[in-house]
């Protein structure tokens, strides 16, 4: 995977969610992050798929911890993830760059 | 308060193990979360959305990961367990190692698609014959009248519209006649003549143009005729057939109409239906019956009705008791007088079908232990790195699937191409209008594979599960002699040798009935013999018919490439002989007594291949003086005749009744026996007598010719209706065959199961001896180091040849013997197609026996040249 891998925008919504869930980042948690962010209703389902594939891609990693409770798969961003991310951003500043909201609205 | 329970069962299918309780616990809090604040069924909306929103992204996901094989770090070294996706996986593997062991597959995967191609074949021709609907409507309320005597028309026209219990009735007969379609040489097809009400008892309708009306039946009216589907196809396809004239039976004849695909009456091979022109005047004739039954009347339960109308017949025609027709009548439904004699057949072409499929089970499950063997020390790794048996069993399923499901599509393409086969091959007439190989054979051979491929695996996950695997382990360092499941390896090709046994000697017991039937001596030379059936108009005398066919037969005879002519009032082969009654000079005991007459030309008996054993043959001299009428003629008599009723005395010079009036005949000569009707009764005493005997000619005579050794008879029926049609030109030609052909049909139903039969045998063979090659090859691998060793240590090439060669043979002879076992049980099934053989035949024993060892040996060589030609130094530097 090369190093500016660009995210695709579920994929870039998915790896923010768990940036923001933070040390508490599992299935249901990353939904609704999405959910209350963007306002949108995400499927658990096509949660699990993008995790799995960003997994894949190494853009996150998972573990499950084994202390007391209910185990849960939780999941942080990697170095990868977080250039991914970078690169993702700049990309898009770069093309939002000199354009006028208020014309376009 | 629980979230619904359906989608969370489908969630549950979708999701591996390791994350089912996280997902469905936080979905199930969500769930009740939302439903105190907005309600239940709002919640229920939510969750119902959730999980199908969910499906198609977690069913991609499952693709993706058996592709991949993707398994998250948060699994660690466990698997995330069953989902659909281990299964995705396993195939994958299995499909893997299937192409690193590309003997092994393709030897599995030919077997099983042989097995399935050739049953689902085999299978899509005995639905066609067997299971397709009577192209009848209510088939059950048609019946089939059975007399010992045909009807004549006269007789027709009297019982037309009075049979108690019948609402209409028809009659018909069938024979062949020739069609040319353009420049082609003719050909010879069966066609029905019947009256006019025919295609209405049988409620069938034409798929284009008309069947038969009443004017069509009208003494001199247009010639026309009705034509089957592939004759149809034949002639164009197209609706423009309709009033073309086709030259049929020698005459322009015009086509009105079209039967359907699928329909004949009542033979499948008849491809002509033609309106008989009746004259009710005529006293001749030899049709069949076919009734429709009133509404509420029981086929099978009309013997007071049949009563009322033999009974009818009585009154108006006087019947001798030998002649009487209207005794030993019955009624039997269609759908029985069609698929009665089909049935052995089938009995036997089914269970030669579930044999072959057995076989190539047995086959597969044995090569597919041969590599669990194989794989033992693979098997006993993993094992003991923590894979379950469950998992392991599953890689077995797996494979055995995948093996299933390519031959499965191999197999539907045999069973394609054998289909087209077998159609094209064998006799099935209008049935082959109907056999298609669809999506349903296709998918039935589908079934099979995957149902066969499952059973398949269960005996190496049997011998799995039985076996001690950590054990193996050691066992498979030194590949120890005794390995685990030799026993049930050997079983197997046991058990296939026994099966294949049985089938062998079963379709052995049919190939020699069939034979057995044709070494049968009819009596006559039928080859290079053609047949025409001439019927003259019936407002001839007597004097006038006997002069027309003199000089028809005198004709046929002056035909290049025809070497003689001859005529007989009713052919040997057919039945329906006459008889009549005999006294004989000097033996007032044998009067009363009845006998089989023939009146014939005297060129009859030389035309027909029927031999002079004493005395001599009917000459010309003897026909006029039979005609004069002076001191009685003269007779032959074959040598049932002579046998019964002479025994050991000399019959020659002997006088008796020639049989039509109380003239006596002076016996001069004795031929031998012809065969009647059935071949397998004993033969009828006969008389052959000149047809000037009897002061009546009958009208229908049928002219036999007998062409030039290596001449097909076929090619002169043409010339001998040009013939008859200068002679006679208002003769009616009702029939143009060969005697072979009349033969065959003789020969009867053993005759359709020959084809199939033999066929699948071959198939039983060829699969035998792919089981044991495979089964001894892996015996011999495995062996390899014993080999090493032993040649090493001075044993002879030689000896190790015999040795494999031995062990395989041992094993194919104890199949034998139990397959003998199970043969002299089941063999009794068959009886109903067996004539003249025993069930313990010695040839077919001594067949299936040689054949069995035969394939043995030759399956064993292969492995055992390769043990032999072992390289100690290699064997064991490998090792």
């Amino acid at each position: 995977m090369s190093e500016d891998a660009l995210l695709g925008t579920f994929e870039e919504q998915v790896m923010l969610a768990v940036v923001h869930a933070g040390a508490d980042a599992f299935g249901m948690s990353v939904r609704r992050e999405i959910e209350s962010r963007t306002g949108r209703d995400v499927a658990i389902g096509a949660v699990y798929a993008t995790l799995d594939r960003l997994e894949a891609k190494r853009l996150i990693s998972s573990t499950r911890p084994r202390t007391g409770g209910a185990s849960r798969r939780i999941f942080r961003i990697t170095a990868v993830g977080s250039r991914a991310l970078v690169a993702t951003r700049a990309m898009r500043d770069g093309l939002w760059r000199g354009i006028d909201l208020a014309r376009l609205a | 308060m629980q979230p619904p329970r359906i989608p969370t069962a489908l969630l549950r299918v979708l999701l591996p193990d390791a994350e089912q309780v996280e997902v469905l616990d936080d979905l199930a809090a969500e769930y009740r979360e939302r439903a105190s604040v907005s309600g239940a069924f709002r919640a229920r909306v939510w969750y119902w959305r959730q999980v199908t929103a969910s499906v198609p992204s977690l069913l991609s996901r499952t693709l993706w990961r058996g592709r991949t094989g993707f398994e998250p770090r948060a699994s660690g070294m466990q698997t995330g367990g069953p989902a659909a996706e281990q299964w995705i996986m396993d195939a994958r593997h299995a499909v893997r190692r299937l192409i690193r062991r590309p003997r092994y597959a393709i030897l599995a995967i030919l077997t099983l698609a042989l097995g399935i191609g050739g049953s689902a074949a085999v299978f899509g021709i005995a639905r066609a014959i067997f299971f397709a609907p009577l192209p009848y409507s209510a088939p059950e309320s048609i019946g089939l009248f059975s007399a010992p005597f045909g009807w004549s028309m006269q007789e027709f026209a009297f019982l037309r519209g009075h049979v108690p219990g019948f609402s209409q009735v028809a009659q018909y007969r069938f024979t062949d006649a020739t069609l040319e379609l353009g420049d082609s040489p003719s050909q010879l097809v069966g066609y029905t003549a019947a009256s006019s009400e025919l295609f209405d008892v049988l409620g069938a309708r034409p798929a284009l143009g008309r069947t038969f009306e009443s004017r069509d039946e009208a003494i001199g009216a247009e010639a026309v005729a009705v034509i089957n589907y592939s004759l149809y196809e034949q002639l164009g396809g197209t609706p423009a057939v309709l009033g073309t004239r086709i030259r049929f039976n020698g005459a322009p004849t015009t086509v009105i109409g079209v039967m359907p695909r699928g329909f004949f009456f009542p033979r499948p091979t008849i491809r002509v239906w033609v309106p008989q022109q009746l004259d009710p005047e005529n006293t001749t004739g030899n049709y069949a019956l076919v009734g429709r039954a009133e509404p509420g009347m029981q086929i099978d339960r009309m013997a007071p009705q049949l009563a009322r109308f033999g009974e009818m017949m009585r009154q108006r025609f006087t019947y001798t008791p030998q002649w009487d027709k209207t005794k030993g009548m019955w009624v039997k439904s269609i759908r029985d007088a069609i698929a009665e004699p089909m049935r052995p057949t089938l009995v036997a072409v089914m269970a030669a079908m579930a044999m072959i499929l057995l076989i190539a089970c047995v086959n597969v499950a044995s090569l597919m232990l041969g590599q669990v063997e194989g794989r033992a020390a693979e098997l006993a790794v993993r094992a003991a790195l923590g894979a379950s048996r469950m998992r392991l069993a599953r890689q077995l399923v797996a494979e055995s699937v995948v093996l299933g499901v390519v031959a499965g599509i191999a197999g539907a393409a045999i069973a394609k191409v054998g289909f087209n086969w077998l159609v094209s091959a064998l006799p099935l007439g209008a049935f082959a209008e109907t056999a298609t190989f669809d999506w349903r054979v296709f998918s039935a051979a589908m079934v099979v594979a995957l149902a066969t491929a499952l059973a398949i695996s269960l005996v190496p996950t049997l011998s799995l599960w039985r076996g001690r695997l950590s054990g193996s382990l050691g066992a498979t360092r030194t590949q120890g002699v005794a390995g685990r499941g030799v026993r049930l390896e050997s079983f197997l090709v046991v058990a296939e040798v026994s099966v294949a046994v049985l089938m062998v000697a079963g379709a052995g017991l049919i190939v020699r009935s069939v034979q057995k039937l044709y070494e049968i001596d009819p009596g006559v030379r039928v080859e290079g013999v053609g047949v025409v059936n001439v019927v003259l108009p019936s407002d001839l005398t007597d004097m006038q018919r006997r002069i027309a066919f003199d000089q028809i037969v005198a004709g046929v005879r002056t035909i290049p490439g025809v070497q003689s002519a001859g005529m007989t009032q009713r052919l040997p082969l057919r039945g329906n002989a006459w008889t009549s009654g005999l006294t004989i000079e000097g033996k007032p005991e044998v009067a009363r007594q009845s006998t089989t007459i023939r009146l014939v030309s005297p060129d009859y008996l030389k035309t027909m291949g029927i031999r002079v054993k004493a005395g001599r043959a009917l000459q010309e001299r003897d026909i006029a003086q039979s005609a004069a009428d002076t001191a009685g003629g003269v007779v032959v008599i074959n040598e049932a005749f002579a046998k019964k009723y002479f025994g050991s005395e000399n019959p020659i010079g002997r006088r008796i009744t020639s049989g039509f009036s109380d003239k006596m005949a002076r016996i001069v000569g004795v031929v031998n026996d012809v065969t009647e009707s059935d071949l397998t009764e004993a033969p009828q005493p006969t008389r052959y007598s000149p047809y000037t005997t009897w002061n009546v000619t009958m009208p229908g005579q049928s002219i036999v010719f007998r062409v030039n050794a290596g001449r097909d008879p076929v090619g002169s029926l043409e010339d001998a209706r040009s013939v008859i049609r200068r002679i006679s030109p208002r003769a009616a030609i009702q029939d143009a065959t060969t005697m072979e052909r009349i033969l065959a049909i003789a020969v009867g139903p053993a005759r359709q199961a020959l084809t199939l039969m033999s066929l699948l045998t071959g198939l039983a063979l060829l699969l035998g001896a792919i089981g044991i090659y495979g089964v001894m090859s892996h015996f011999v691998s495995r062996r390899k180091r014993d080999w090493g060793i032993r040649i090493a240590l001075g044993l002879s090439p030689a000896r190790v040849l015999g040795g494999v060669v031995g062990r395989g043979t041992s094993l194919v002879a104890m199949g034998i013997v139990i397959g003998l076992g199970a043969f002299a049980v089941l063999s009794k099934f068959l009886e109903a197609l067996m004539y003249g053989v025993g069930r313990g035949d010695p040839y077919v024993l001594a067949a299936a026996i040689g054949g069995l060892l035969m394939v043995g040996v030759a399956a064993s060589l292969i492995p055992a040249w390769r043990a032999s030609g072992t390289d100690p130094a290699v064997v064991l530097r490998e090792q």
